[in-house]
């Protein structure tokens, strides 16, 4: 170790400069008027990347003895750098982010936009060098004995390094579309600008699956809700038991799907159509009735039964499963697909997603918020992500090998 | 099983381990009482796990989705990870520490109940669950346990009787544990992309996570430089507070309103 690291000097001196970094990033930030870094994109980003490689291994391999680069590459300027970056990220923890705060001073200091600001960026410029330098000093001469930080370091440098390279090439875009219609324009929410996609997107069907309803006491005045205490079954169906205080509800009978026929009498329906029905015999101080309760629909009125000043209620369950039936067409052919919430779909170098429907409308949405997002640097980031695993795995392997700790 | 029986599991778990607890106060006289306090205080972890088992049974689901579910895995695994310290490296003292840490738990679960809900929601239910919050659980657990050694080695230190050993199961754990953190991390960030379209998007839980990793970073990186022993014992007790924050803290700050990760009922 060169005399400049490890001693409490070179602290000093890392924590000092880090500082500097950090307030030269406000000021910046201050002058541009909370203006986020304006980032390079395809091809300049990758060419500014390749340069910025190219750089640190030419200052780790040929100036490896210089004070000056030992210092920008050695532990105490990392740990300083990986500080700054923890207290920015801690502003960004606490402060709502991309939610402006009202106040002249935090929005020209980018206090609501923390992660695209010049200070976090040229923190995590300078700890990108640092980093690089250290890859460079354990890859140069190679020894397998250094492949644990050579993974998990350079893992962690290419990860960052195209991820933030790469932000300016990713376009996250929503795709609103009607059933029966097709579309193939698209909006982009932070920009609230319309594109024009090169493939369109046809919704055949959109559809929800729901989990169980619940039967709840409505208090009107508070507006709030009481669950009762289940004594039978976990969810409502026949047999179910809940007791609240002074009466007991039993479920006589359930119709998952049910719609009323001409006497208003519940009869089961088709799985699309129908709502939840539950016959319910109230027990209070010996006496019973029963009702029907049902979850309504934007045709139906719900079924509700009003106790003193509350009402007892059936809500409809959340959201189980919601899916989207497409036709996908653009310059590769037609493809038929299915959307649903974690299984996205790639098309044409798109990832598709199930983001969301009509919410007001529930299961009768006949809209789907359908996402597209292309990320040309993902594999990359990926790679970093994999070294990292690796490099952590042969890690969590020397700890656990220890006999003795 | 649903929550109505929670209370007796609690309590019987608690009492086994304060049994066992004690009678190892016995052990010292009468030997033969040594196997015995272990397998009650086994058995109070056992309780636990017989819970834990039959409620994900009836929820038809992992009880992974609030944070009372994941505490009653806390409160599993923490003293787990106690006796598996001993058994290994024959150090007693920490499962004092985890027995504590997890009735501790139990009693937030007692005080504030959880609702019986079996929803999951459509973002939840995907190959990543799982893994994410367990690889998640198990980090936390090591770092508290690392926590309580450094705590440990601390007062040990006022008492001018440090102890080797002390220094490398604090270091050793909060190792493993950061280990854990970095497969949480990624492991979250590959989901996000498979349910939320984008593996980083700075919300107030990632957020957290990646400031408790730095922390985390940053211990090891002290380590390695040669900082003083007794510093790394404090640095190792204060961390685990910035894992609190993002473990609990995070839902009551500001910019929790729109988080993917809040799973509260409401």
């Amino acid at each position: 170790m060169n005399g400049w690291s490890g001693d409490i000097r070179s602290y000093r001196l890392s924590s000092l400069v880090t500082v500097c970094i950090a307030a030269a990033g406000f000021v910046l930030q201050y002058i541009a008027q909370g203006q986020g870094v304006g980032m390079l994109s395809w091809p300049f980003n990758a060419l500014f990347l390749a340069v910025f490689a190219a750089f640190i291994v030419l200052l780790g391999a040929g100036f490896r003895t210089n004070g000056f680069v030992l210092w920008l590459g050695g532990i105490p300027f990392g740990l300083s750098l990986i500080f700054a970056i923890a207290f920015l990220s801690l502003l960004g923890g606490v402060i709502p982010q991309g939610i402006s705060s009202g106040s002249i001073l935090s929005e020209r200091l980018g206090l609501s936009r923390i992660f695209s600001g010049w200070p976090f960026s040229l923190v995590v410029f300078f700890f990108l060098c640092n980093l690089g330098l250290s890859v460079v000093w354990k890859i140069i001469p190679f020894r397998l004995a250094n492949l644990q930080f050579m993974l998990f370091h350079g893992g962690f440098w290419i990860a960052l390094a195209s991820g933030l390279a790469g932000a300016s090439d990713l376009q996250r875009v929503i795709i609103p579309v009607y059933e029966g219609h097709e579309n193939s324009r698209a909006y982009i929410p932070q920009e609230n600008r319309i594109v024009q996609l090169p493939f369109s997107v046809y919704l055949d069907d959109f559809s929800i699956e729901e989990y169980a309803p619940q039967i709840v006491l409505y208090d009107p005045d508070n507006d709030r809700v009481m669950q009762g205490e289940v004594t039978g079954g976990t969810e409502v169906s026949k047999g179910y038991r809940a007791v609240w205080p002074g009466f007991a509800v039993t479920v006589q009978d359930y119709l998952p799907h049910a719609l009323p026929d001409s006497s208003g009498i519940p009869r089961p329906a088709e799985g699309e159509k129908g709502i939840p029905y539950a016959k319910i015999r109230i027990t209070s101080g010996g006496k019973s009735i029963e009702r029907w309760l049902n979850t309504g629909s934007p045709f139906i009125k719900p079924g509700v039964v009003q106790l003193d000043r509350f009402y007892l209620v059936m809500f409809p369950g959340s959201p189980k499963v919601f899916r989207s039936g497409v036709v996908l067409s653009g310059s590769s052919g037609r493809r038929i697909a299915e959307l649903e919430v974690n299984k996205p779909v790639t098309y044409e170098g798109w990832k598709l997603y199930q983001m969301g429907y009509d919410e007001k409308a529930g299961r009768w949405s006949q809209l789907s918020l359908i996402e597209a997002v292309s990320d040309p640097w993902l594999p990359a980031v990926y790679c970093g992500f994999f070294m990292i695993m690796a490099g952590n795995a042969m890690f969590f392997w020397k700890g656990m090998k220890r006999e003795r700790v | 099983m649903t929550l109505t029986d929670f209370p007796v599991f609690a309590f019987s778990a608690i009492a086994c381990w304060a049994t066992g607890s004690l009678l190892q106060i016995l052990v010292r006289r009468y030997p033969a009482v040594r196997y015995p306090s272990y397998a009650v205080m086994l058995a109070g972890t056992a309780f636990i796990v017989w819970f834990i088992v039959s409620y994900w049974i009836t929820l038809e689901r992992p009880p992974l989705r609030t944070l009372g579910e994941t505490r009653l895995w806390y409160a599993a695994l923490i003293p787990a990870v106690g006796f598996l310290v001993e058994y290994r490296w024959k150090i007693g003292w920490l499962k004092y520490y985890c027995m504590v840490l997890a009735a501790f738990f139990l009693g937030i679960n007692l005080a504030h109940p959880d609702v019986f809900d079996k929803a999951l929601m459509p973002a939840l239910q995907s190959v990543w669950f799982i893994p994410h919050v367990v690889v998640y659980l198990v980090g936390y657990v090591l770092l508290a346990a690392s926590s309580a050694a450094a705590w440990h080695n601390i007062y040990s230190g006022f008492r001018s009787k440090t102890e080797l050993l002390g220094y490398s199961l604090s270091h050793y754990l909060a190792l493993l544990g950061f280990v854990l953190l970095t497969f949480g991390l990624v492991f979250g960030a590959l989901w996000a992309k498979e349910a939320w379209g984008h593996y980083w998007t700075w919300d107030p839980k990632e957020t957290w996570a990646f400031i408790s990793w730095l922390a985390y970073l940053g211990y090891l990186h002290l380590s390695a430089n040669g900082t003083g022993r007794n510093k790394l014992q404090w640095y190792l007790a204060l961390s685990f507070l910035v894992l609190l924050v993002c473990w609990f803290g995070v839902n009551y700050m500001p910019s929790a309103q729109n988080s993917v990760h809040s799973y509260q009922p409401d």
